[in-house]
């Protein structure tokens, strides 16, 4: 990397206005990895005049700096989809008046809202004949209220673009109390998206769903009689959740030695030797009661307690306890670093983590998903660079400071530039989870029951082939990588990872799907109330209703060819303020499904 | 080693082809039907049907677990290996007994390695029937390889191994496709390339019914997915959208409307090709009726389904004006690192049921020595347990059936039952004998691919001895 050509005029200035350096505690900084800091605040800055100082300083403007503020309904509209999940009139009004990093940082300040705690609320955690206990269908419910209910939005959109990371599936999880384990691991990425990514990893490999996903729950080191320590999470800790398999350049561009090829980050025996270090750990069964099953008295249900503590590699806190455990004392050397024989659990997890936490890979390959999740497929290497640096110094010297990498994503020239709006591959496919969740954010959705019994939307020939939390497996719905064959994605050397999801069966679906949806047919949805107040208020003035609907869902973006096929449709019925409120409720769901079907609501840019 | 040349050669004969398909306007349509393309030179299509169908198993299938060693010598070192006590069975080894019904028996003068005799997974007894009834045959150890490998080679790195081995995603690309993920040409593409000229319609040449996977994806051939109930329509542009005619008309113009940017044209690309061949599909479909049942005896049967539409599909042959066919079907479950006693024995008793439906539907239509079905999978998987599952491996057994098939033996060199032999590269992780390239050119050359074009559709067979495993006849 070439100081000289990455770091712009107010960087230096940042830097020579005394910004600390600081290394944290136990967190080793790699001097190579400190040129970019605060490229973020140059990015975010650089477009629209002068700025807050960027995420370098966690968003405290300086006295009598300018904040950049959107210049357009529109652009605050285009904001608010690419760091939330739906917009309204309010916010748009109130991002407008204060401006993007000041109303982030608002954002992103608000408290999580507990999964795990609302199961509880809504009587998910009781022990009775409903048996919760053994079903999926209540994480179905906690993850559409934390994506369509009250929670936070910047923060849910954050743990859904996490949850498609670090990913765990429902259908993976077997254990008793499976929703409640998934709600817990909600929460974990919700707790920690504006926190550390080394306390995310942490948490996030000694959560017992992600223990029983990739095997690390009841892992136990070799016997010497041909019994090995499973290797499952070794491998995708590494390929999946930090490293990758490919050395990477800070830009995210992948580093080509000779011959042009690239260079693997690790062998199978990395992975044999990583594998001891997640071996030993169990279910922590302090705390845990059990009572009589409700169905039959002589067996028993044990109380949530454990599938919501992290695995423990202490036996004695196992619900069979023991003596010793099961942790692999030999030496366990891998990508470079040697944890010595004899080392513990606690021990050897943390210079583990710490090796993979620290790799030069990890801040550039974090960020290109992230950016890939919440902005465009496709970022130019730049953007990703500008995102990693701040991943390996948030300005203060704290290397995987995510509020600030998240903040760096948003703020950035790239997301926020005006242009983009008409480029031919800026962008990316709106996934399907995020159009159910916006639809209903966006029309003021209630629960009839409270409980948002909303179900599964996986099935690919009838409804969204996508549904929150329970991918086919630990490599997401799609690919980042994804290429569709034969396309104009293709022809452009792009990639488009959400379009691994469409095919001639699965677009028909989602629109079929999408239209029982709008108008209350169908049965996935049919515990949520959507009043569409506002639009009914509208629906006689079709061109009106167009323009909040366009607002809204693109963010101003629709085509004057969508606009006149959608008025088309509209305008064939007749619709009058003296019409009656089913015939007004039928031209809003009308323009509502047409507006979700256009090619710029499905593309999110 | 002129580990390039197979690559170039199957860049020249496809730069060749292109130049054909430039005079055509190069558009891969359905509308077009793009018959007669000079590809017949290069492919021998005749006037019958042939498919060939793709059962992928993803997550990587535990080989050792659907053909077990049954000679009591084997079966010792298998059950010492892998937490058996005796003939008893035990961690993740059949009891001996439980093998009995399902021991595949060596026709005369077959002697594979160290004596051994396999069985199907106890969960298999329909597929030991197709063994026995010659219509089922074992390949033993097929992986990815980009030219024959010893274990000497792979320690010392002298050859080129396949990059990215015992990585998931990698591995189903590289099964698929011959290249890790974000590739974009698979070797059922690549056959389907070259079949699609003998197909009045060929938007059907190549069909999923199991999602996007590059296996179907060629130069030109396209993947055509049909869902386990047949085609899907969008139901407010054939119907009217809540009741309006018009509003329907303006959901079928955004659907398709040709933008500029890049994704929205590939995704309007989808929906209008979905809307145009619907109906069409429905029709063809419609009167097909097939007495073979694919309905499970107990719960529920993703792979049968899928099947039973592919069966449909080929039962529609005439009206879909299809004479050469690709498809892929899949199932998922098979990264069996924990539990795999109950999980892979469940996965075996689907995988049995479904394609032994599958293969009396094709006798039901008449078309059994037609069509030639054929597993694949991420990898192999370790012989070493890891208590109760079993680790990622690279080489695995896989299954190739139908009527055409010569079955009711085994093809290729059967991996000895060690942790540390030269024919593995430790824990039981098998280095291929057999490469994905010499499994697909014996399939493309049964389906009528010329031996000249091989190389276009297994871009590393001429580093390999062999271009035929023998276990279908090659067109003339």
């Amino acid at each position: 990397m070439d100081e000289a050509t990455t770091i712009e005029g107010p960087v230096r200035e940042a830097r020579e206005q005394g910004e600390p350096h600081g290394t944290p505690q136990g967190t080793p900084f790699p001097s190579h990895l400190s040129v970019p800091l605060l490229a973020l605040g140059v990015a975010a800055c650089g477009g629209g005049g002068s700025g807050s100082g960027g995420g370098a300083t966690g968003g405290v403007a300086a006295p009598g700096v300018q904040v950049r503020k959107p210049q357009s309904d529109a652009e605050a509209a285009r904001f608010l989809l690419q760091t939330g999940i739906a917009a309204s009139t309010e916010e748009i009004a109130d991002l407008k008046s204060e401006g993007f990093a000041p109303w982030l940082d608002r954002q992103m300040a608000a408290a999580p809202s507990s999964a795990v705690a609302w199961l509880a609320a809504r009587g998910f955690t009781q022990i009775d004949t409903n048996r919760w206990f053994d079903r999926t269908e209540p994480g179905d419910y906690m993850v559409w209220n934390q994506l369509m209910g009250g929670a936070p939005e910047v923060r849910a959109r954050a743990a859904l673009a996490l949850s498609e990371f670090f990913v765990v599936s429902l259908d993976g999880v077997d254990f008793r109390w499976k929703s409640q384990g998934m709600a817990r691991y909600w929460d974990i990425l919700s707790e920690n998206a504006f926190g550390n990514y080394r306390t995310l990893l942490e948490a996030v490999t000694l959560n017992p769903a992600m223990g029983q996903w990739l095997n690390t729950l009841g892992n136990r080191r070799a016997d010497g009689k041909g019994r090995v320590p499973d290797e499952n999470y070794a491998r995708e800790v590494m390929q999946l959740f930090t490293i990758g398999l490919y050395e990477l350049n800070a830009d995210g561009t992948v580093r080509t030695g000779a011959g042009g090829q690239g260079i693997e980050t690790y062998g199978n025996t990395d992975v044999q030797e990583l594998a001891k270090v997640f071996t030993g750990y169990d279910f922590d069964w302090t705390g845990t009661t059990t009572t009589p099953d409700p169905n039959n008295a002589s067996w028993t249900i044990e109380s949530v307690d454990f599938a919501l503590k992290p695995m423990t590699a202490d036996s004695t806190r196992w619900r069979y306890p023991r003596a010793t455990g099961y942790h692999s004392a030999e030496a366990k050397a891998f990508l470079g670093t040697t944890i010595p024989a004899g080392t513990g659990p606690a021990e050897s997890l943390k210079q583990a983590l710490d090796t993979l936490f620290n790799h030069p890979n990890t801040g550039p390959f974090f960020a290109r998903q992230m950016i890939q999740r919440l902005v465009t497929s496709n970022p130019a290497p730049g953007y990703v660079q500008r995102v990693a640096a701040v991943f390996a110094n948030n300005g203060r010297g704290v290397r995987g400071d995510l509020g600030a990498v998240f903040r760096a994503i948003w703020l950035d020239d790239e997301a926020l530039a005006a242009a983009n709006v008409t480029s031919n591959s800026f962008g990316k496919l709106r996934e399907p989870i995020l159009r159910l969740a916006q639809w209903a954010r966006s029309f003021g959705a209630t629960s009839k029951s409270g409980n948002w019994t909303v179900a599964d939307t996986r099935d690919p020939a009838s409804r969204l082939s996508q549904s929150p939390l329970r991918a086919p497996s630990v490599f997401n719905f799609f690919r980042p990588g994804y290429v569709p064959a034969a396309s104009s994605t293709s022809a452009s050397g792009m990639v488009a990872p959400e379009l691994q999801l469409v095919n001639e069966s699965t677009a028909p679906a989602y629109v079929n799907f999408i239209q029982r949806v709008i108008a209350g047919q169908e049965w996935v949805t049919n515990d949520l109330a959507v009043p569409y107040a506002q639009e009914l208020a509208m629906a006689h003035d079709a061109g009106r209703l167009l323009d909040r609907l366009d607002l809204l869902m693109t963010g101003g973006q629709l085509s004057t060819e969508s606009r006149t096929a959608i008025r088309g449709g509209l305008d064939a019925s007749v619709v009058s303020e003296a019409s009656d409120s089913a015939t007004k409720l039928r031209r809003v769901q009308t323009a509502v499904l047409l507006v979700m079907a256009a090619p710029q609501y499905l593309l999110q840019r | 080693m002129h580990i390039g040349q197979a690559n170039e050669l199957s860049r020249r004969a496809f730069l060749r082809r292109s130049s054909q398909v430039a005079m055509m306007g190069g558009a891969t349509s359905y509308a077009l039907g793009l018959a007669g393309l000079g590809e017949a030179a290069a492919f021998s299509a005749g006037t019958d049907y042939k498919a060939l169908v793709c059962v992928f198993l993803y997550g990587g299938n535990d080989h050792n677990s659907m053909l077990i060693p049954f000679d009591a010598a084997n079966y010792a070192r298998y059950a010492a290996i892998r937490g058996g006590t005796g003939d008893a069975g035990g961690g993740l080894t059949p009891a001996r007994a439980d093998l009995a019904a399902t021991a595949l028996a060596l026709p005369a003068g077959q002697v594979l390695t160290d004596n051994i005799q396999y069985a199907l997974s106890p969960a298999m007894p329909r597929l030991k029937a197709l063994y026995d009834a010659r219509a089922l045959a074992p390949v033993l150890n097929v992986g990815p390889l980009l030219a024959p490998m010893t274990r000497a080679q792979y320690d010392s790195q002298s050859v080129p191994r396949p990059p990215k081995l015992f990585s998931h995603n990698d591995q189903q690309s590289t099964w698929q496709a011959y290249s890790p993920e974000g590739a974009t040409v698979g070797a059922g593409g690549r056959i389907g390339d070259l079949a699609m000229s003998s197909n009045p319609n060929a938007l059907f040449t190549c069909m999923s019914a199991t999602g996007n996977a590059v296996f179907l994806s060629g130069q030109r051939a396209l993947s055509y997915q049909i869902s386990p109930s047949g085609a899907i329509a969008v139901n407010g542009v054939k119907s009217g959208v809540y009741g309006s005619r018009a509003a329907g008309d303006a959901l079928r113009a955004l659907l398709t409307q040709t933008g500029t940017h890049m994704l929205a044209i590939d995704h309007a690309a989808i929906a209008k090709r979905s809307i145009e061949a619907e109906a069409f599909v429905t029709a063809a479909l419609q009167p097909v009726s097939l007495a073979t049942s694919f309905r499970p005896p107990t719960g529920t049967n993703s792979l049968a389904n899928q099947l039973q539409v592919v069966a449909r599909v080929i039962a529609a042959r005439a009206a879909m004006g299809t004479r050469r066919q690709v498809f892929m079907v899949s199932m998922g479950g098979y990264d069996t690192h924990d539990a795999q006693v109950v999980n892979h024995t469940r996965l075996m008793g689907q995988l049995d049921f479904a394609l032994d439906a599958f293969y009396r539907a094709t006798v039901e239509m008449g078309v059994a020595d037609k069509v030639t079905t054929f597993t694949a999978s991420d990898f192999g998987r370790t012989l070493a347990s890891n208590g109760d599952g079993t680790d990622h491996g690279w080489g695995a057994n896989h299954l190739v059936m139908g009527g055409a098939v010569g079955g009711g033996r085994f093809y290729g060199i059967a991996p000895a039952v060690a942790l540390n032999t030269p024919d593995q590269v430790g824990s039981g992780r098998l280095l291929p004998t057999i490469s994905v390239d010499q499994h697909m050119a014996t399939m493309g050359r049964w389906f009528g691919v010329a031996p000249s074009e091989l190389a276009g559709i297994a871009p590393n067979i001429g580093r390999f001895a062999s271009a035929d495993l023998g276990f279908l006849p090659p067109v003339a």
